[in-house]
């Protein structure tokens, strides 16, 4: 279960840094510093897939960033199964699996290397990395470039290996990060196909995509962020109704404009 | 921690620049060091010895005996001119006409027999490095002047046989109180310590940049920092791996120094430097190892946070290149004349070390004095690993 209530974050502006016309209508932009999460509200279910959206530039990164304890927020709360991640990242980390937009590998070290390495890192036994491997590179079919190095590697391999170092210590949580995002077909059909088994778990998931047909086919929920705010957060039927017809690009572009009003009013 | 550490360890040796300049590079910097300038010194001696110079002199029939002895020299040969003023001789030599121009007073035969001292002068261009042309002339004159001595004496009614005794009535002898390890420690002390501080210096840098500014272009140190180990684990592994690649770098290139010193003692005849270097014991090298250990820690630490402050590999390289020069001038000022190890001297980072390893390889060393540049350059190092793990904590840095 994931529960964010009240997030936001601010970036202090270098005092050499002159804003732009454009910067200066941002409601975002103080003089002293860039508001890029200002108020983000929304809650995740065990076994549910909540699909994260927005404009490039919104605060999606940022928030899953909180999330993922990488960022402390400046207010607001993020629990994470009941942890406060502000009082207790240590402990909130053991249980999130996070992919960042990156694949974040090391380009030295083999498909193996590299996942055993984080398992290591979240206290994993030698014998329990070894079994828990083998079962993930099963799973994604990884067997077969398991010693090969990351830097000699395809995309699509690249973001396999992601996929197996982000959940290898068997996460409560799953946190992804645009994890369909340059990939071939058969790739992300393997990432979509992996979401649904960690939904059937019952393991939360959260992932920010600009795809919608992803959002259609996988989501339970949908939280839209623009400028920093969540301006829609409810479940994808309720996200369906927006519009009449139930088109999903259509209902994101309507919450896009109705904010955008309310900026301008 | 350590997961880090030996994560890290891994992927440095399985770069190839690392490999090269932590491993290679200090392998092979002296040998080929001293291949290069012993290949261009034997053949700029060689060429300058067989070089033939054209050469006029004037007044000639004033000193025959001379002027037949450069006639004879292998390398030189005699050049017919009218010209007899200096300026006139100086713009030929100019214009490449001859190469020297020895000018013997026309009145030198009739000081000679009166017993008074003339001035020849020899006119050439300096500018070569190896100046042979002088020595020849000065060789040759020697030998003329010694026989003008004993005309002169026998003139005299003096027994030429007491030549050495009338001209240098009294010799001094120098005796030294410094033994050959003094000596040889004085003369390499400081350059020896002024190429230990560099290289582990050196060894510092390419690991510091990968593992900071490295991980933030690759996009692997956010994966990193969600990891359940605290932030100081993290950065203390990282700065262990930078300070185990500078002292490995330091340590191969003592080895290989060693290792090349003692071939080229082999075969040189460099019985008096192998016994100095002999009564180096395993104490002074454990001593001196002592000392460059903070010091690689002050150097891992600075450029670790560096490292972790720049964006990109290139900025991080960027702000690192003044750091060289910073590092260079207390090691120049402990190379400088006179420069002794003292309280004073002994609290000046990167100076005492150069310092207090030129005394330790001359066998002088105060325990004292060594003791507080441990303690000082200790002090120093944890102050900036201090500094190093809190800066790893800021957001601002990590995610500029």
């Amino acid at each position: 279960m994931i529960e964010i209530k009240g997030l936001a974050k601010a970036f202090a502006i270098s005092k050499g840094n002159k804003l732009s016309d454009t910067e200066k209508q941002d409601v975002r932009y103080s003089e002293k510093a860039f508001h890029s999460v200002r108020d983000v509200s929304f809650t995740c279910g065990n076994g549910e897939v909540l699909g994260l959206l927005g404009p490039n530039g919104a605060g999606k990164t940022t928030t899953l960033r909180m999330l993922s304890t990488a960022l402390k927020q400046d207010s607001g709360s993020v629990f994470i199964n009941d942890i406060d991640v502000l009082q207790k990242p240590i402990q909130a980390r053991k249980e999130i699996g996070f992919l960042s937009a990156d694949t974040g590998l090391y380009g030295k070290l083999t498909a193996f290397e590299n996942v055993a390495y984080f398992a290591r890192l979240h206290g994993m036994k030698d014998s329990a990395i070894k079994t828990r491997i083998d079962e993930l590179f099963s799973m994604l079919d990884m067997h077969t470039f398991a010693n090969r190095r990351v830097d000699t590697m395809s995309t699509g391999m690249k973001q396999k290996t992601a996929i197996a170092r982000a959940v290898v210590h068997s996460p409560k949580v799953v946190i992804l990060d645009e994890p369909t995002t340059g990939l071939d077909i058969m790739t992300v059909q393997t990432v979509l196909d992996f979401i649904k088994s960690l939904k059937a778990q019952g393991t939360p998931v959260i992932f920010s995509t600009h795809h919608l047909d992803e959002v259609g086919a996988l989501c339970d929920r949908v939280v839209v962020i623009d400028k920093g705010v969540s301006s829609f957060s409810g479940s994808l039927a309720e996200f369906k109704q927006l519009t009449p017809d139930g088109d999903l690009r259509q209902a994101f572009l309507a919450i896009i404009a109705n904010q955008a009003q309310q900026g301008a009013a | 921690m350590w997961q880090v550490y030996f994560k890290e360890l891994t992927e440095l040796l399985r770069d190839k620049k690392t490999l090269i300049f932590v491993i290679l590079l200090p392998i092979l910097i002296f040998p080929v060091l001293f291949g290069i300038v012993g290949l261009v010194m034997a053949t700029t001696t060689s060429k300058a010895m067989e070089e033939q110079h054209r050469y006029v002199i004037i007044n000639e029939q004033q000193a025959p005996q001379f002027a037949e002895a450069l006639f004879y020299h292998k390398n030189f040969k005699k050049v017919e001119t009218t010209l007899n003023s200096e300026q006139e001789l100086v713009a030929a030599i100019r214009n490449d006409e001859f190469d020297v121009a020895l000018v013997i007073p026309a009145d030198f035969a009739s000081r000679k027999a009166a017993v008074q001292q003339t001035e020849w002068q020899l006119i050439y261009n300096r500018s070569s490095q190896l100046d042979f042309m002088y020595n020849y002339f000065d060789e040759m004159l020697k030998t003329y002047t010694e026989e003008l001595q004993r005309g002169t004496l026998s003139q005299l009614g003096v027994d030429p046989a007491n030549l050495t005794a009338i001209l240098k009535p009294v010799e001094l002898t120098r005796v030294n109180t410094a033994e050959q390890r003094e000596n040889i420690g004085e003369s390499m002390g400081a350059i020896l310590a002024y190429a230990l501080v560099l290289l582990c210096l050196s060894g510092a840098m390419y690991p510091a940049v990968d593992m900071g500014a490295g991980e933030k272009e690759r996009g692997t140190l956010e994966t990193l920092l969600i990891c359940p180990v605290s932030r100081t684990a993290i950065v203390l592994g990282k700065f262990l791996t930078v300070l185990t690649t500078a002292l490995m770098t330091a340590l191969i290139t003592v080895v290989s120094l060693g290792v090349w010193g003692g071939i080229i003692s082999a075969f040189a005849d460099l019985s008096k430097v192998s016994e100095a270097l002999a009564s180096i014991t395993i104490v002074d090298l454990m001593l001196m190892f002592s000392l460059l250990l903070p010091t690689a820690a002050i150097f891992a630490a600075l450029l670790l946070a560096i490292s972790i402050y720049a964006r990109t590999f290139k900025e991080a390289q960027n702000y690192m290149s003044p750091l060289t020069i910073l590092v260079i001038v207390p090691l120049m000022i402990a190379m400088a004349p006179g420069m002794e190890l003292d309280v004073t001297t002994a609290l000046i980072p990167l100076t005492n070390i150069a310092l207090a390893i030129k005394e330790l390889l001359k066998g002088t060393a105060d325990y004292g004095l060594l003791a507080l540049i441990f303690a000082s350059t200790t002090a120093l190092a944890g102050a900036l690993i201090a500094f190093c793990v809190h800066w790893f904590q800021q957001e601002k840095v990590l995610f500029r």
